[in-house]
């Protein structure tokens, strides 16, 4: 193994000292190429609720997939490497499965150890929410008809945005002409999700609804009327508006009927506060 | 560094021993000739069915526990939580420091992921660094499957073996380091075969696969183990803590019976280096920093002088004075009658 001769060995770690610093220069520079060329923002796709702005994100996260694995109606997927650098991170297709923080916990936040998810927050938000009504009530005897988590929660997923949803199209609505919808939630895809006010998650595609007029992305939205309300546009016609209060968790794009879908959510670009 | 590099070779540098007497070998002290000896051992693969059992084992849990929701071992080998405890990759961590450093990160890092990485060190330097490489690294597995192919392949005279300077893997591991530094981003991650084949494991293949199909062919027909040996960053990590841990496999001098056969077997043959006739310094060696800890030479010892063995505290802080320190036979004889004297 170890060569006699210190001149042959010598020559030897040269060589192979150059093909090393060679070849990380090639993947250095390769990596500084594509450091920007991430394609999953083109796609239109989403990082999980609380996920620093992309270029912090890209450092912060470890490629663990905890996040993943921890999602109760599994909407995180890890990225390939036709995403370039983005490779292994995760990401949400609202158009296959949105989050719909039926966790109540938005624990893909809370489990990432790196915190590229920050939970912090989401905690912040929480507290702060329910501050006001630990003063008013303090030993914790609220009245009955009130129930301190659920406002925390609530306060939670409004926290963060990821995304925003628009109508690119209003002529694809089935609303905007005035039109029911019969049949199964969703376009054909296949997820599941906990409809605002009950306790129990449906599967999309066994779901049937029947509409006079299609308002599945409003009353779907978990959110409520902070965030998507149906407006009369003028008789027998109507749209959906995105108000401010939408987060972008994709819910809407995900039941919405139609094909291609009418209401779709964008990721939106947040400020880098690391690498900046 | 020349430091380091000393303190690792301390043993190696100290004069060795006089070569046995034949007749002092183990199997002539039993009456037998070497062949006799030699072919009455039967390999019963103890250590490597140990090692395979417990290497699917693990990987399979990671698999298991993702696809029934179990909660027992989550995430993947770069970040993955066992029952409530968080296990961070040691050179994903490293490089997540060193952005974090540039950037002003660190801070930001849950506790989590400081326990994460507190638990793996303490428990591979326990357990012996690279063990985890035997033991749990998927690609390992791999990569033994095709070393014993490029054998086949030598054997055939298809391809020639050549060896070259392990040092390299130091320039990896500081230069990828320095390019998580410089790029803002994990680097390493992104060709990290250990990674990709884990995340494959558990999430579903995907086209990075084909990047760690690529290294296992080079390895096969190209440099033998070509990235465990000279590139993988994790592995060099885990071997700075195997240096200072306190297990590692045991030589006893005094069994050896000088075949070399366990060199031939082991993965990383230069931490092997006592084995050779005449090239022991020390009655009782044990293996560095490299050592996988897999137990092939343990299963083909004929004369048992290979066995897992706690270091003595001298021998894991071992300074490189002590190889100053004389031989016993190069003592002058009047100090040794000094010391009978006391």
């Amino acid at each position: 193994m170890a060569a006699t001769n210190p001149k042959i060995n010598r020559r030897q770690f040269l060589k192979a000292s150059v093909s090393a610093v060679v070849s990380l220069a090639v993947v250095g520079s390769a990596a500084y190429y594509f450091k920007d060329k991430s394609s999953l923002r083109e796609k239109g796709l989403l990082r999980p609720p609380g996920a620093r702005a992309e270029k912090d994100f890209l450092f912060a996260c470890i490629k663990c997939g905890l996040c993943v694995q921890i999602c109760p109606v599994r909407a995180i997927k890890l990225a390939d490497w036709n995403d370039g650098l983005s490779y292994g991170t995760p990401y949400i297709n609202p158009d296959v499965q949105a989050c719909d923080f039926s966790c109540d916990a938005i624990q893909c936040a809370e489990t990432c150890p790196t915190a590229a998810i920050d939970f912090k927050i989401f905690k912040h938000a929480g507290d702060k929410a329910v501050a006001p009504l630990y003063k008013k009530y303090p030993n914790g005897d609220f009245p009955r008809d009130m129930n301190p988590f659920k406002v925390q929660i609530m306060a939670m997923k409004r926290a963060d945005k990821i995304g925003e949803a628009e109508i690119p199209n209003p002529n694809q609505c089935l609303a905007y002409h005035g039109h029911g919808y019969k049949g199964t939630l969703g376009h054909g895809n296949k997820g599941k999700l906990r409809p605002p006010g009950q306790t129990e998650r449906i599967r999309i595609e066994e779901t049937q609804v029947n509409r006079e007029i299609c308002d599945l992305c409003v009353t779907y939205c978990p959110l409520g009327e902070d965030a998507i309300v149906l407006n009369k546009i003028e008789d027998g016609k109507f749209l959906p508006e995105v108000k401010d209060g939408c987060v972008g968790c994709g819910v809407c794009q995900m039941v919405c009927p139609t094909n291609p879908v009418a209401i779709v959510v964008k990721p939106v670009d947040k400020e880098p506060q690391f690498n900046v | 560094m020349s430091f380091l590099y000393d303190w690792i070779t301390r043993d190696k540098k100290r004069k060795p021993l006089p070569a046995k007497d034949r007749s002092n070998l183990p199997f002539a002290r039993l009456g037998f000739t070497f062949k006799e000896w030699h072919d009455g051992h039967i390999n019963k693969h103890k250590w490597r069915n140990r090692r395979w059992a417990f290497l699917i084992f693990i990987n399979l849990l990671f698999i298991v526990s993702f696809a029934l929701d179990l909660s027992v071992l989550e995430g993947s080998l770069s970040g993955s939580r066992l029952i409530g405890i968080y296990l961070m990759d040691p050179f994903n961590s490293a490089q997540e420091l060193v952005i974090g450093s540039r950037l002003g990160y660190i801070g930001i890092l849950t506790t989590n992921f400081w326990i994460g990485f507190f638990v793996i060190m303490t428990f591979y330097w326990l357990l012996g660094g690279r063990a985890f490489c035997s033991w749990v690294c998927p690609y390992h597995f791999f990569a033994e499957m095709g070393e014993r192919a490029r054998a086949y392949f030598i054997k055939k005279k298809k391809i020639r073996d050549k060896t070259y300077d392990i040092t390299v893997k130091y320039i990896f591991w500081i230069g990828f380091l320095f390019l998580a530094y410089l790029t803002k981003e994990l680097v390493f991650e992104d060709l990290n075969p250990v990674g990709i084949l884990s995340r494959s494991l558990i999430y579903g293949p995907g086209l990075a696969l084909i990047w760690v199909v690529a290294i296992l062919l080079f390895e096969v027909f190209g440099v033998k183990r070509f990235w465990c040996r000279y590139v993988c960053p994790i592995g060099t990590t885990y071997s700075f803590i195997g240096d200072v841990s306190p297990i590692g496999v045991k030589f006893e001098l005094d069994k050896c019976g000088y075949c070399t056969d366990c060199q031939d077997v082991c993965l990383v043959p230069h931490e092997l280096w006592f084995v050779k006739k005449g090239a022991a310094t020390r009655e009782v060696h044990f293996t560095g920093g490299d050592c996988t800890k897999c137990g092939l030479c343990i299963d083909i010892c004929y004369g048992e002088a290979l066995s897992f063995g706690f270091k003595a505290p001298s021998y894991v802080i071992g300074s490189v004075e002590e190889t100053k320190e004389l031989h016993p036979l190069e003592i002058p004889d009047d100090e040794i009658d000094k010391k009978q004297e006391k």
